[in-house]
């Protein structure tokens, strides 16, 4: 049977059984359980909650002296945050050898205050593979970018992007008899940082 | 059509003969489902959140072949190579063409229960096909050569020790050695390697979203990711009643999933999947199966709105206390118990039966399904189809005959008394009495409610 024709199949069959068309809910999402002034505090608590770390700074200079008390950053790393220039990997064609990588810094575009969920979208991470098949990862947020929930993350986001995940935490799985283990198959470590508006 | 085994009771007998496993498996489902209930009531909106998904995707399948269209069309700009399969069979064929073309033969996969459903793994080994499950828990049981479980935790009905013996079988781990964090260790090397080496990568796709052409897949291990990144080619399988119309509904869902699931607030990685990757290809492949069917029933299509949870299986009694083998399909337990008979009624015939119809699943459900009524509605269905198994048709008919005659009721309900009072050995032997295998029968009242009553109203009224 040609593609085409299972195509029209599935179709007319959809059209002979559905239901008579039902509305959307008038509204869609709800307002955050919080003042925004709590986003911040709330969002750090979840990235802890989730596995990670958290660290409020107020300039990349901290960010630069925290990731290099703690990690050995003569091990290849890749940070594609500008102003954070401590990169000392170039990721070549063969997309294999990021394998190698030990530490990746990408900036997070949106962070939820309800889940510490960051965005990271394809113009940030370069490649896509990055944030995944790095041992540690570290994001970057800036304080202006922490909303509520994911109802208010959705209209700051770039949809037409090619690809782009919300990130909540390191990898983990509890496949093993329920037992919550940290670093399954992509980063073992997150640590955020939280940069503070400038001017405050 | 011939009468259905009891393979639902069989297969749960059979689980339950490891009381201590047994009992770990239902007090651990409880925890998760204890879980998910703090998450659910850390939302004040919650029960309006329910709302809302289950409207959206009332509304979604009442458009559906609209929002498919718009998917495919949108999909197709992307560059993504958009596909349609009738049943599982055609599925399976449009997957091995496309590794065909690539002259691939390494495949790494991450969870998908369509694939599952579709029988995709064995029939792609039969081609000569290695394809490895890269969910630490979906690679433990094909190790074991086993089906998932669970839909969520595929490994649920497994003890560390289990694991710990496979691991040292198949990657060499220490003999004896059962740490959780050790053997996960394991698995993360193995499976790192199996990730650099794939020629293509398949995954499921949790929400396909109309507006964009593209595509939602949630995972806590990164697994989906990390193959679909690496491998030159990425095919993500789906059934239809995936797509949803718009990207902010997607807030709506993601808020839900895997509260109801696992008790968290989001799984770790949800990725969005819109356009293939520099000098990669993706293909989208929609899969029926069934699904027009269950749509065309207006007593079943509400079980296309399910978003693969597992909350259902978690609150339900009769799952915990059968392990999801006893279902004998690919996804187990109330929800499961829906969706199979419309794919095979006389194969599944047994299942809507392995429900105590509490309606648990129902309260727990993210998008309102009325789970526990589409069960006892499949019984009405199997049982006018000449579906339902012998015994417990004659049960039913003997039923029948006895509370439409009153004089036969009070009778039955005398002697059964009497019997249990002088026979008491006889009432509890198994071989007469199934009920009475794993339990022992109550104690007989001495007088019944009826004989209570008329008494009590005697002495009221003098």
């Amino acid at each position: 049977m040609a593609e085409s024709t299972t195509r029209d199949t599935i179709l007319a069959a959809i059209r002979r059984g559905k239901p008579d068309v039902q509305p959307l809910p008038a509204t869609i999402g709800f307002a955050p359980n919080m003042a925004s002034d709590q986003f911040a505090d709330t969002f750090l608590t979840m990235v802890k909650n989730n596995g990670g770390q958290a660290i409020r700074v107020t300039s990349l200079d901290e960010v630069n002296a925290f990731l290099g008390n703690e990690y050995d950053l003569t091990l290849p790393v890749l940070s594609r945050v500008s102003g954070l220039d401590i990169s000392n990997f170039t990721p070549a064609e063969d997309l294999r050898l990021l394998d190698d990588l030990h530490l990746v810094v990408l900036e997070g575009k949106v962070g939820v205050a309800e889940n510490a969920a960051i965005w990271v979208d394809e113009p940030v991470m370069g490649i896509r593979a990055l944030p995944f098949i790095t041992l540690n990862l570290a994001l970057v947020v800036s304080e202006k970018n922490i909303v509520g929930n994911m109802h208010q993350a959705y209209p700051r986001i770039d949809t037409s992007v090619g690809f782009g995940a919300f990130i909540a935490g390191p990898s983990k799985t509890a496949d093993i008899e329920q037992s919550l283990v940290i670093g399954a198959h992509g980063s073992k470590t997150l640590t955020v940082f939280l940069l503070a508006d400038a001017g405050h | 059509m011939e009468t259905a085994s009891l393979k639902h009771a069989e297969a749960a007998e059979a689980f339950l003969r490891d009381e201590e496993n047994a009992d770990w498996h239902n007090e651990t489902l409880w925890f998760v489902r204890s879980k998910r209930d703090r998450a659910a009531h850390s939302l004040p909106e919650w029960e309006q959140l329910r709302e809302q998904a289950s409207q959206i995707k009332t509304h979604t399948l009442s458009r559906l072949d609209d929002y498919l269209i718009q998917l495919e069309e949108n999909a197709k700009k992307n560059g993504i190579t958009v596909h349609w399969a009738a049943n599982g069979d055609e599925h399976n064929r449009i997957v091995h063409s496309i590794l065909q073309q690539h002259n691939a033969s390494k495949i790494v996969k991450s969870k998908s229960m369509l694939t599952e459903e579709c029988h995709l793994n064995p029939y792609l080994i039969e081609r000569g096909i290695e394809v490895i499950d890269t969910d630490l828990g979906e690679r433990i049981i094909q190790l074991r050569n086993e089906p998932p479980s669970h839909i969520v935790m595929p490994a649920i009905h497994l003890k560390k020790k289990h694991i710990g013996d496979l691991f040292h079988q198949h990657l060499g781990t220490e003999a004896g050695a059962e740490d959780p964090q050790y053997l996960t260790e394991a698995a993360r090397i193995h499976l790192r390697q199996k990730f650099l080496m794939a020629d293509v990568a398949i995954t499921g796709v949790n929400f396909a979203i109309a507006e964009t052409g593209g595509f939602v897949v949630c995972t806590n291990e990164g697994n989906a990711d990390l193959g679909a990144h690496l491998a030159k080619v990425h095919i993500a399988c789906m059934g239809i009643e995936k797509v949803i119309p718009k990207a902010e509904h997607l807030g709506v869902f993601l808020r839900l999933l895997t509260r109801s699931a696992t008790g968290q607030p989001i799984t770790t990685f949800s990725s969005h999947f819109r356009k293939p990757g520099p000098g990669q290809e993706m293909h989208l492949v929609l899969v029926d199966n069934g699904r027009t069917r269950q749509l065309a029933s207006p007593d079943f299509r509400n079980s296309l709105k399910c978003i693969r949870c597992g909350a259902c299986m978690n609150t339900c009694p009769v799952y915990r206390r059968s392990g999801g083998h006893s279902y004998h399909t690919a996804v187990a337990g109330p929800i499961g118990s829906i969706l199979a008979p419309n794919i095979d009624m006389k194969e599944y015939a047994d299942l809507p039966f392995a429900s105590t119809l509490c309606g648990s699943c129902s309260n727990v459900c993210p998008v309102k399904i009325d789970i526990h009524q589409q069960l006892y509605k499949w019984r009405q269905v199997l049982g006018e189809a000449g579906a339902v198994e012998s015994s417990k048709k004659m049960g039913m008919s003997g039923m029948d005959v006895l509370f439409s005659h009153p004089w036969l009721y009070r009778f039955a309900g005398r002697a059964g008394r009497w019997l249990m009072q002088k026979f008491p050995s006889l009432a509890n032997k198994p071989s007469l009495n199934p009920w009475a295998i794993h339990r022992d029968m109550p104690k007989p009242p001495a007088q019944s409610f009826r004989d209570w009553y008329a008494e009590q109203n005697k002495k009221t009224n003098g």
